[in-house]
């Protein structure tokens, strides 16, 4: 099937197509597979992807008025091409940037250097909802309070930007590795030849990484992944993640907390437990500590981890890192702490705390992204240029009675990836959320998991707004 | 060594699995009855099965099925009510979408075959009511449904590991099909006594229902007999459902796992087991009415589910530190 009517934007990088309409490098193959096939034998691709997902129940949880619903990630079975260099780039940035928000992190809940020396001003840090006074004075296995992080980048034509970076319970790499598997099954002949690094082994990266955090060293921690339950809506993953590690999926409930240690509930008894892959939020962990009200947590968890009996992957407390005031001091960290210069630039963030950034923000609403500093997957952000003069003018009242949780940011032309849509392929924005673990040692897996705004025109790739999923094969030399 | 929650999940999974399986198979024969069977019949058959779930039906009672619109219209709200009734706690969907949903979340503890198998089989069913089945042949629905849940069976004795999940999950089929088996043969004796004379009770069917005639007519003929009926569901330790072979899984789940954390509850659920065993080898026979003796077995298969859920589920944690 061919290409014409696809739509090449000269202001919008294709991450399949150069501006000429000739395929990258890296992609040619790809593209010479799609042209020999027929509209039929695509349909029967996409279809054969979509039902995979389906029947293995890789789904995500939406909460509607009366009772929640499992819903499946909508894929697009044309993969995304990143080449080993890019990758490496990409590997390289990952790693610099995750070093310097640890290294923040030890700082801020020690002796707070970087605030003393003038670099990120004191209430941008304490007064971010995310900063955890328990956490005071906290020192973690090998400086690691990030174990896992996933970072969103988007491309433009100027190259690579972080977009976010997810430090507390970042999800997503489940679909990455189920797009991976539908995906190469159903294009395995042009997967093969195009010589593709492996995702697959994530699982066992995880292991080691969880294992290097173990408090007690030894070689053979006792790890389990705690998840809020079968409600959350990255359920799925949890229950993916626990198989992949050979772990136990528990709930709080399933936890007690004993002399300082903490056990989990067996057919044979109480047994001790190492480390903890949190996916709960901070406020649920322990309700002695956080929000008492909590039913997911475990009452005297914050008590062993003081003492050093349970490592938390994350750490509590990481948000503050990741908090969107925080994110634009972000490359300051990385000369701060590193002495070198970012490799992955920041989006220019305007904070409307600040009386030039309201200002700013403020006149040129209709050209920028607006942002909740605690919001997120999409949820109550505005961008400009979509918006109705009315919804402008509305936000900006929001914006004037509180400033201080508003960024905003300009608007990106995020590149655009072929997608299979209604019959033809079509240019749709995406982006990439790459995960990067921390233990002794940093990891990535080649691979991230792409999401693309199905919508046209849409810039929006959360799953709960409309987004979907694309494989993204990163290529061997 | 697994999660108690993980054993508590396995074992509900079978136990509803189990349940809507053994619906389908009596809404089958059901259906199968409507096509020919007298009035009469086709009441009794329906008063079974809603006493076998304890459930009322939804006028409160079954109806006089006095003409064949009657019957028609009547059956299919009664079918409705037990097979895709979201309100109805012990409906097939929602049997089958308690089992499915605990599957889900112990899906780490299952195999993916099984996992597909199940999953398949929701898709199928979660947006179909009565009237997709109704009109042609709705006993192929139920026979088709009942199948599946026993290919996901069979795919987890073909692919599971031998260990603690495999056994909880036979123990709550085992002790399922105890409580399904005595609370049919319970209503069948209570309705059999109600009615008329002339009415043979349609022991047949229990037969059928238990893949049973083979066996019944090698042991006793082809005269259907219910107290040899009752003999052969009850006693018979080769035959697939039948009392003495369901109570013989219990005790081999029960050994399998060992003494749970609370070794008290775990020697008294052995000892139940045993003396469960020992009334249907030694006592049947002699009974004078099967009933009590039925009813006691009954009330000691509930305690032992209470049992179970103390040794390995619920244990107080302040008496069993780390072992």
């Amino acid at each position: 099937m061919d290409f014409k009517g696809y739509g090449l934007d000269q202001t919008i990088f294709d991450e399949m197509f150069l501006p000429n309409g000739e395929p990258r490098v890296g992609s040619q193959r790809l593209h010479e597979a799609l042209l020999g096939l027929s509209q039929e034998e695509l349909a029967g691709i996409q279809e054969r992807v979509t039902h995979s997902f389906s029947t293995e129940g890789i789904t995500f949880t939406v909460y509607g008025d009366e009772e929640a619903e499992e819903r499946i990630i909508p894929v697009d079975c044309v993969p995304r091409i990143i080449t080993a260099a890019e990758w490496d780039f990409l590997e390289r940035g990952l790693v610099q940037r995750v070093t310097a928000l640890n290294r923040f992190l030890s700082d801020v809940y020690g002796d707070g250097r970087i605030i003393e020396d003038g670099v990120i001003p004191v209430d941008v840090v304490r007064g971010c909802p995310q900063y955890r006074v328990e956490m005071r004075g906290m020192e973690v296995p090998y400086g690691v309070w990030v174990a896992i992080c996933g970072t969103d980048l988007v491309r433009t034509n100027d190259g690579f930007f972080v977009l976010e970076d997810n430090l507390r319970v970042p999800s997503g790499v489940s679909y990455m590795i189920a797009n991976r598997k539908a995906v190469k099954a159903a294009l395995r002949r042009v997967y093969r030849s195009t010589r593709v690094r492996d995702v697959e082994h994530y699982g066992r990266l995880l292991r080691e990484t969880l294992r290097e955090l173990s408090p007690r060293g030894q070689p053979d921690p006792s790890i389990v992944l705690l998840t809020p339950g079968i409600y959350n809506s990255a359920f799925y993953e949890h229950m993916f993640l626990a198989g992949e590690l050979g772990a136990m999926l528990v709930e709080g409930r399933d936890l007690v907390v004993n002399d300082g240690f903490v056990y989990t509930r067996t057919t044979s008894g109480l047994r001790r437990v190492d480390v903890i892959y949190r996916r709960v939020d901070d406020d649920f962990l322990d309700p002695l500590v956080f929000r008492p009200d909590s039913l997911l947590g475990v009452p005297g968890l914050m008590h062993a981890y003081r003492l050093g009996n349970v490592t938390l992957a994350n750490a509590p407390g990481t948000g503050v890192a990741d908090d969107k005031s925080v994110y634009n001091y972000v490359p300051d960290m990385v000369r701060y702490y590193l002495g070198e210069e970012p490799l992955l630039q920041n989006v220019e963030t305007h904070l409307c705390r600040r009386p030039d950034g309201l200002e700013y923000t403020l006149d040129n609403l209709d050209k920028l992204v607006v942002k909740r500093v605690g919001g997120s997957g999409g949820y109550g952000m505005l961008v400009g240029p979509h918006a109705t003069p009315e919804e402008r003018e509305a936000y900006s009242r929001e914006i004037r009675a509180n400033p201080a949780d508003f960024i905003s940011q300009p608007t990106l032309a995020l590149s655009r990836a072929p997608c299979l849509v209604e019959g033809g392929f079509a240019p749709r924005h995406v982006d990439l959320r790459p995960f990067l673990l921390q233990g002794q040692h940093a990891r990535t897996v080649p691979g991230a998991f792409c999401r693309v705004a199905l919508r046209p025109g849409s810039l929006v790739v959360n799953s709960s707004q409309g987004g979907g999923g694309k494989d993204l094969w990163v290529l061997e030399e | 060594m697994i999660l108690s929650r993980t054993a508590q999940g396995l074992y509900w999974m079978s136990r509803y699995l189990d349940r809507a399986e053994h619906l389908c198979r009596l809404l089958a024969l059901q259906m199968e009855a409507l096509v020919d069977r007298p009035f009469r019949e086709v009441h009794f058959g329906w008063s079974r099965i809603y006493g076998n779930v304890h459930r009322q039906p939804p006028w409160g009672d079954i109806g006089e099925l006095e003409s064949d619109e009657g019957l028609i219209f009547d059956s299919y709200t009664l079918a409705e009510d037990l097979t895709f009734e979201r309100l109805n706690p012990g409906s097939v969907w929602s049997c089958f979408a308690v089992g499915r949903e605990n599957a889900r979340q112990m899906r780490a503890s299952i195999t993916e075959v099984m996992w597909l198998n199940l999953n398949r089989t929701y898709l199928r069913l979660q947006h179909m009511g009565i009237q997709d089945i109704w009109r042609i042949s709705p006993e192929s629905f139920y026979a088709e449904t009942a199948g599946a849940i026993s290919a996901f069976t069979g795919s987890a004795a073909d692919t599971m590991y031998r260990d603690e999940a495999w056994l909880f999950m036979r123990l709550g089929r085992a002790i399922e099909r105890v409580q399904q088996t005595m609370s049919l043969l319970l209503t069948q004796i209570a309705l059999s006594r109600q009615a008329e004379d002339t009415f043979d009770g349609d022991w047949g069917t229990l037969l059928r229902l238990y893949h049973a005639f083979d066996a019944y007519v090698y042991r006793h003929g082809v005269q259907v007999e219910p107290d040899h009926v009752l003999d052969l569901l009850v006693t018979d330790s080769l035959l697939p459902g039948a009392l003495a072979r369901s109570l013989g899984q219990v005790a081999e789940a029960l050994d399998g796992l060992g003494p749970g954390p609370d070794t008290g509850a775990s020697a008294d659920a052995a000892r139940l087991a045993g003396r469960v065993t020992a009334l249907v080898r030694y006592e049947w026979d002699g009974r004078d009415n099967p009933e009590p003796l039925l009813q006691e077995i009954n009330d000691h298969c509930r305690s032992m589910h209470d049992l179970v859920a103390a040794t390995y589920f619920d244990y107080p944690i302040e008496d069993f530190r780390q072992r």
